[in-house]
């Protein structure tokens, strides 16, 4: 008898325990949002960039009470920078790791092989690091990027050519032969055809060319009077290294990526002054939202986490992420998602508006960004200045370039 | 157009003279073991970063500070021969090769985690420094390397025939079995070629850090150069990577010019294919087919 009601407590309280484990496991249960983006491989750095810009926006819901009352769990996978292995990943998230939703790495050709696998499972893919034209143009309807279309982001970059004297008259544009930079020269081309800029010399090279000087020696027996170049990060500097080893100064340099990433003037120093960088985001722009603030706000909060500026493209990261939280918060959902829900996400993120930080964000029908102004940076005393559109200039351009010899 | 072509043959030579700066070094190590150092570019990035934070927290010029790359390396090179590499010397080739293709991932991705992902760059005061002469074109932190190329070339080649160990590593290479009969130590002779190789890699290393861009991950694409410098110019034939770098600059820097930026990377691709099948043993005829 004793022993009897000795076992019957024991399984009350078994069943007490047990449901109170559950009541806990359920008062956590969190967004779980996958990332597959790289961390490793060429776009290895700018990669970790996009990887601080959602862990600054993940601690700050979560500081702030989480999405619905649910904090955000983030769950990053390093791609290598492979293509192949990015939409391996994507799939790895939505079927084993269950996530509810998922944000956009880095790289163009990386979410040109993560989009798909979204698609089929009706996931919404909000990117802020990926930019060519191609990924907008294959009728997808789970796919959305902050970024403008690589060539129009650029357009910045050259239209501020018609603000200067003497006004450049020829260009020569060279560019890494991969979807991002080859668009982005394409997009010089096409806006130095408007602004009345003759293209003089026009060459892609792979990304894995060692010798910069070869090439820009032929470019600099042309005379151009402005050089674009389709770059990222690492193109960037190893051009910069170059031109200077080769006593190269056009009147003006551009590059559609690089620049605006901190290390670039950290380790070039003096050498990236007059550099001219094509941008879609700098800290002083008038936007402002919930969840960061101002534009400002969002940039000293970055300063104070990572202790550097934010690039423009941790903005749109972040900016992504933000628009996918109000759509979480308007529809008032919890984890975890069904389908169905995420079906409705995604036509909110067609139909809704956004206000944040980083400008408005309304997404066209084919998933690109389209209003945002394209802005043009450029590095004076080794400091970004905005330059471009004028109402928004932190500082007048400086123009032309300062030959290396005379530095 | 007679500027251009003299400038482009300029460019070519100094392009290839740091090719040979960093392939003296895998040639040394496959002539007398026969090993194919997959792992040789992540001992050029050592060098380099030695360089970078050298000068980053000392402000130490990079050119004084190949000296300390140079031993560091010398001593990485030892440890890693005498307690990893001795291990498969004598088995099958494919032994060799996943060894140091192991070895090039460990060395890089321990590499990513202590000094991140990022691009570095060393910037002097005289970074990007050149000579311009009757209009040609000059970069002096290239012409430093091309004669670090000659030098080591010559230093070898002179420790290589005139020198003891160098003898002890001489007759190693020929015949590994006589030379332990003549009392070599040669489990401490391939040591001291591994940790010589990876001194002057190092040193190699060091001198290119002003010009090139540093990262862990930057060594994968120099070990693919410096095969293909080793192969035209002979595998195991030490003079063979001054002949075989400056060879393939100036076909990589004609390529640029004259055709265009992505042939130049081509070229490398479609000589070293030529030249295995016509000439294994190098422009020379020197090397050793194994």
């Amino acid at each position: 008898m004793v022993l009897k009601s000795f076992r019957s407590i024991l399984i009350v309280m078994l069943v007490c325990f047990l449901s109170a484990g559950f009541a806990c496991a359920a008062q956590k249960a969190a967004w779980k949002i996958g990332v597959a983006v790289s961390l490793t491989g060429v776009f290895g750095k700018d990669g970790s960039l996009v990887k601080d810009a959602y862990t600054l926006w993940q601690e700050t819901v979560n500081s702030n009470g989480g999405i619905n009352g649910a904090p955000v769990e983030l769950i990053f996978y390093d791609d290598k920078s492979d293509p192949a292995t990015t939409a391996k990943l994507t799939e790895q998230l939505i079927v084993s790791d269950k996530v509810d939703l998922l944000l956009g790495g880095f790289g163009s050709s990386q979410l040109f092989a993560a989009s798909p696998v979204a698609e089929k499972y009706q996931y919404p893919l909000i990117s802020g690091g990926a930019s060519s034209n191609k990924l907008f143009e294959r009728g997808f309807k789970y796919y959305f990027s902050t970024l403008g279309k690589a060539t129009e982001e650029v357009r910045g970059c050259v239209d501020i050519f018609s603000e200067v004297t003497p006004k450049p008259k020829t260009a020569a544009i060279i560019g890494a032969d991969i979807l991002f930079t080859s668009l982005a020269c394409d997009g010089f081309k096409k806006y130095c055809q408007k602004n009345g800029i003759e293209v003089i010399h026009f060459e892609l090279f792979p990304m894995a060319l060692q010798d910069y000087n070869s090439l820009l020696m032929k470019v600099k027996n042309k005379k151009p009077d402005v050089l674009l170049v389709g770059s990222h990060l690492l193109v960037a500097m190893k051009t910069i290294k170059a031109m200077k080893e080769i006593d190269f100064s056009p009147k003006a340099v551009a590059f559609s990526y690089g620049p605006t990433v901190p290390k670039f003037v950290e380790d070039l120093k003096g050498d990236s002054n007059y550099v001219i960088a094509a941008s879609e985001w700098t800290p002083n722009m008038p936007y402002s939202g919930k969840v960061f603030g101002k534009a400002d706000d969002f940039s000293q909060l970055y300063i104070k986490r990572f202790n550097r500026r934010p690039d423009y493209v941790e903005a749109a990261a972040a900016g992504g992420a933000v628009a996918q939280q109000e759509v979480l918060e308007e529809l008032g959902l919890k984890p975890p998602l069904s389908k169905e829900n995420r079906i409705k996400i995604m036509e909110a993120l067609h139909k809704d508006k956004f206000e944040t930080f980083y400008g408005k964000i309304q997404f066209g029908a084919d998933g690109a960004n389209e209003a945002h102004p394209p802005v043009a940076v450029q590095i004076q005393s080794e400091k970004l200045e905005n330059v471009f559109p004028l109402e928004y200039a932190e500082a007048k351009i400086l123009y032309p370039f300062k030959p290396w010899k005379e530095r | 157009m007679y500027t251009v072509f003299v400038q482009t043959i300029i460019n070519g030579l100094l392009l290839g003279g740091v090719y040979a700066a960093y392939s003296a070094g895998f040639s040394l190590i496959f002539g007398v073991m026969g090993v194919v150092n997959l792992a040789h570019g992540e001992l050029i990035m050592l060098g380099a970063f030695t360089s970078y934070w050298l000068f980053a927290y000392f402000n130490l010029d990079p050119y004084l500070s190949a000296p300390f790359a140079m031993i560091l390396l010398f001593l990485f090179g030892y440890v890693v021969q005498k307690y990893i590499i001795n291990r498969v010397i004598g088995q099958p080739h494919i032994m060799s090769y996943i060894l140091t293709f192991g070895l090039h991932l460990m060395i890089a991705n321990i590499a990513i985690k202590m000094w991140t992902q990022d691009f570095r760059s060393i910037t002097t005061s005289y970074s990007g420094a050149n000579a311009a002469i009757w209009g040609l074109n000059i970069p002096l932190a290239r012409l430093v390397t091309f004669m670090v190329a000659l030098l080591v070339t010559w230093v070898l080649w002179f420790f290589l025939m005139r020198t003891e160990t160098g003898r002890a590593i001489r007759a190693t290479a020929q015949d590994k079995e006589v030379a332990r009969l003549m009392g070599v130590d040669i489990r401490n002779i391939y040591a001291i070629t591994f940790g010589l190789g990876a001194a002057i890699t190092g040193l190699s290393g060091s001198v290119m850090s002003p010009f090139v861009i540093i990262s862990p991950e930057m060594g994968l694409e120099y070990t693919i150069i410096a095969f293909c410098v080793v192969v035209l110019g002979g595998m195991g034939y030490m003079p063979g990577a001054l002949v075989g770098g400056l060879v393939l600059g100036v076909a990589q820097s004609l390529a640029a010019t004259y055709l265009n930026a992505g042939v130049s990377v081509a070229i490398t691709f479609i000589i070293l294919f030529i030249m295995l099948v016509i000439c294994p043993k190098g422009i020379l005829g020197k090397g050793s087919v194994a």
